[in-house]
């Protein structure tokens, strides 16, 4: 069976969409961090089909790079979450505005 | 091997200076003295030993340069660290280490009780230093910088007891009057290197009729050099400094305020005479500005209780005299009356500061009296000064003070103004001196007792006070009328190109011999008659001419005119630019600049509200902006 080049658009934008929705909108730092790794896989799902549709692996290995930023990403991020929970115990990115201007 | 001596001559009083300074905690009084007094004694030894072997070269041949390396050269000009040896320097040289020894040793007795000991000779070594750097420079440049160094001796001098605000007010005060004259020099010495295009001493003289003679040039080089030898030299109308000078100890005021510092004007002048013969006019306000100064310094003097401002006041006149003789072009005169005065004034200096010290620290003529049987070194000293300075026959001034003013009849016009006035300062000074001399030492003791019942002085402050006595009386004898020219031999070298030197005549010598005698004996005769032949005769005769005396007395109100002129229109300016302009103009503009940027750090600091959503909100936005103008565009480009 094969999947029509539109599928992947479609699914990228509702995943794109989502994510964005859940950056805006979340106040937990951990569901933050999953919405902005659904916005990467989105981001990687278009790589991948457009790499099918031309038939160029390129694409796939840009998949391959930006899984690899991602998990450093995520790795760095739950860091930050786990300290920010131990010095505050409390997990609202609205309350950490203390660098506000 | 002179220019070498000279150099370690200078050196000395420096590397003196700096061990002191740099020795670790307080040395001891013993170790202070020697290097302070020690360094100046070797440096005079060295000067004696330069003189007597130029002594032995011949007159043309006295004449060394010596430079140690180039220290700037740019232009085709260029300026070597150089000093020149000739017989006019290794004169001054003599003076400063030679006087300045003996001061030093006095100063060890002197300031025994003064808990600066050491900061004391440091600053006085540093003041022989500079000065010797004045007198020994090889080029304008450094002359500029002994001069300006001299004038940072004498202030740190003058302030020496910081903790009096007189003495601090009188060391700003002198300081403040000298840069004034700094300033001038240094306008001179620019116009000198404009004009020439060089600063070393012997090509701007071998060139100096490049400036023209009796040109405008000319006479503002002229007088913006004399605007530097005015201040330091204490002349009208920059004098007002050198009395309130006598705040610092009295062995600075003997050797900076009497002896050597104050004659670096009358030395400039005769160092650049072949520019001042460049113009007639120059020399002539330079003269009436000398004479001038004798005068109205005499008065003053007549009319002082405290004992140093009478020398202090006697000082600006006497170099009134010697400038005055500069300025008509009597050059050995002047340079003859210069030695003569470093002599028979330190000794007067000395021989007050004995009094003063016995004393302790009572300066005012009224508090003293009959002091000749307690104070026989002084008196000794006190009297053969002052008939030395008077012209008593025999003695110093009667020769140099004659020899001055016997050249300036010979010098047209003005020099027979000169002469008339030098004659009647001749009688004011033998009166003013020998009223010191018999109210001080003569008549009663005063009511009341003395503050401190007088001590006798030890021999280092004796030995000083005599040697100096001794040479208030055969000094003069180097330059005798009709006998022998000692000073005139001596400089004749650096005086060769003197255009028109003068020359008295046999009728214009026994002329001035007579009238300056009669007006030195009528000076001693009436301040006989006045304090010491009948002691209440001066307070019978107070009422007399009272309100010319307190004119004379508050020194015809310079001091008050200044204040008026300058001092107050500077303070009221300063208040209005205060209150009124530096509120809205520059304060104004830095608070207006500052509000501006405030505000508007405000507003834009609004969007930094710290929420991490509303930052995302902000980037997916401009992100759909960004997005929304590239499809405009592609689809414009389509």
């Amino acid at each position: 069976m094969i999947v029509p080049m539109s599928a992947y658009i479609v699914l990228s934008i509702v995943l794109l969409g989502l994510g964005m929705l859940g950056v805006m909108r979340r106040r937990n730092p951990l569901l933050l961090l999953l919405s902005i790794e659904l916005m990467l896989n989105a981001g990687n799902i278009l790589l991948i089909g457009f790499s099918r549709q031309w038939n160029d692996p390129a694409g796939q290995i840009f998949a391959l790079v930006v899984m690899v930023v991602a998990a450093a990403e995520v790795v760095i991020g739950l860091g930050l979450v786990v300290a920010v929970f131990r010095s505050r115990m409390n997990l609202d990115v609205d309350e950490m505005s203390s660098m506000k201007g | 091997m002179q220019t070498t001596l000279a150099w370690i001559v200078l050196v000395l009083p420096l590397l003196g200076g700096i061990t002191l300074v740099a020795w670790p905690g307080e040395p001891p009084r013993a170790a202070t003295r020697l290097i302070g007094i020690g360094s100046i004694l070797i440096a005079f030894a060295l000067a004696v030993t330069i003189f007597v072997s130029l002594l032995m070269n011949a007159p043309d041949d006295r004449t060394f340069t010596s430079g140690l390396y180039e220290w700037i050269s740019i232009g085709g000009t260029s300026l070597d660290l150089s000093i020149l040896v000739d017989p006019l320097s290794v004169m001054m040289m003599l003076i400063i280490t030679g006087v300045g020894f003996l001061i030093h040793l006095f100063s060890a007795e002197y300031m025994q009780n003064d808990r600066d000991y050491r900061r004391f000779f440091a600053e006085m070594n540093l003041f022989v230093f500079s000065m010797l750097l004045l007198v020994l420079a090889g080029n304008f440049f450094f002359l500029i910088v002994g001069w300006g160094f001299v004038g940072l001796a004498s202030y740190l001098l003058i302030g020496f007891w910081y903790e009096r605000p007189a003495a601090v007010a009188a060391a700003k005060k002198a300081f403040v009057m000298n840069v004034i004259g700094d300033a001038g020099l240094v306008l001179g010495v620019l116009l000198i290197l404009r004009q020439l295009g060089t600063l070393d001493y012997q090509q701007a003289f071998a060139n100096a009729d490049q400036l023209g003679a009796n040109s405008g040039t000319a006479l503002a080089v002229c007088l913006l050099l004399f605007v530097g030898a005015a201040a330091k030299s204490a002349q009208i109308p920059l004098h007002t400094w050198l009395p309130d000078a006598m705040e610092g100890p009295t062995p600075v005021s003997a050797l900076i305020h009497a002896a050597t510092m104050v004659t670096a004007g009358v030395y400039l002048i005769v160092r650049c005479h072949a520019l001042f013969q460049m113009s007639e006019l120059a020399g002539q306000i330079i003269a009436v500005i000398g004479a001038a100064t004798l005068l109205m310094a005499a008065t003053v003097a007549l009319q002082q209780v405290d004992i140093k401002r009478v020398l202090a006041w006697s000082t600006v006149s006497q170099i009134g005299y010697m400038i005055m003789a500069a300025g008509l072009g009597a050059y050995s005169a002047a340079m003859f009356h210069l030695l003569m005065h470093a002599f028979f004034k330190a000794c007067l200096f000395l021989a007050a500061g004995i009094v003063i010290h016995a004393l302790h620290d009572e300066q005012s003529l009224n508090k003293m009296g009959g002091l000749k049987k307690y104070l026989r070194v002084a008196y000794f000293g006190m009297g053969m000064g002052c008939l030395a300075i008077a012209g008593f026959p025999g003695f110093d001034a009667f020769f140099s003070k004659d020899d001055i003013l016997a050249t300036s009849l010979a010098a047209g016009p003005v020099g027979v103004a000169c002469w008339i006035i030098g004659v009647v300062g001749a009688f004011l000074t033998a009166l003013y001196m020998f009223r010191l001399l018999f109210r001080a030492f003569f008549g009663p003791e005063p009511t009341g007792g003395y503050a401190h019942a007088p001590h006798p002085s030890k021999w280092w402050m004796a030995v000083p006070v005599i040697i100096l006595g001794v040479l208030s009386f055969v000094g003069g004898w180097i330059q005798v009328p009709f006998g022998w020219t000692g000073i005139s031999d001596w400089l004749a070298p650096v005086l060769a190109d003197v255009q028109h030197p003068l020359e008295a005549t046999n009728a214009q010598v026994w002329l001035t011999i007579g009238f300056s005698t009669a007006a030195a004996l009528g000076g001693i005769a009436l301040a006989w008659w006045l304090f010491a032949a009948d002691p209440q005769r001066r307070i019978r005769l107070a009422a007399v001419a009272r309100g010319p005396r307190e004119v004379m007395r508050e020194a015809y109100l310079f001091d008050e005119a200044y204040d008026d002129v300058f001092i107050e229109p500077g303070r009221e300016l300063g208040t209005v630019l205060l209150d009124e302009v530096e509120p809205k103009g520059p304060q104004g503009l830095i608070t207006g600049t500052a509000a501006v940027i405030r505000d508007t750090a405000r507003v834009v600091s609004a969007s930094e509200n710290g929420f991490v959503r509303s930052y995302a909100f902000a980037m997916i936005a401009g992100l759909a902006v960004a997005g929304v103008i590239l499809a405009i565009v592609v689809a414009g480009v389509a």
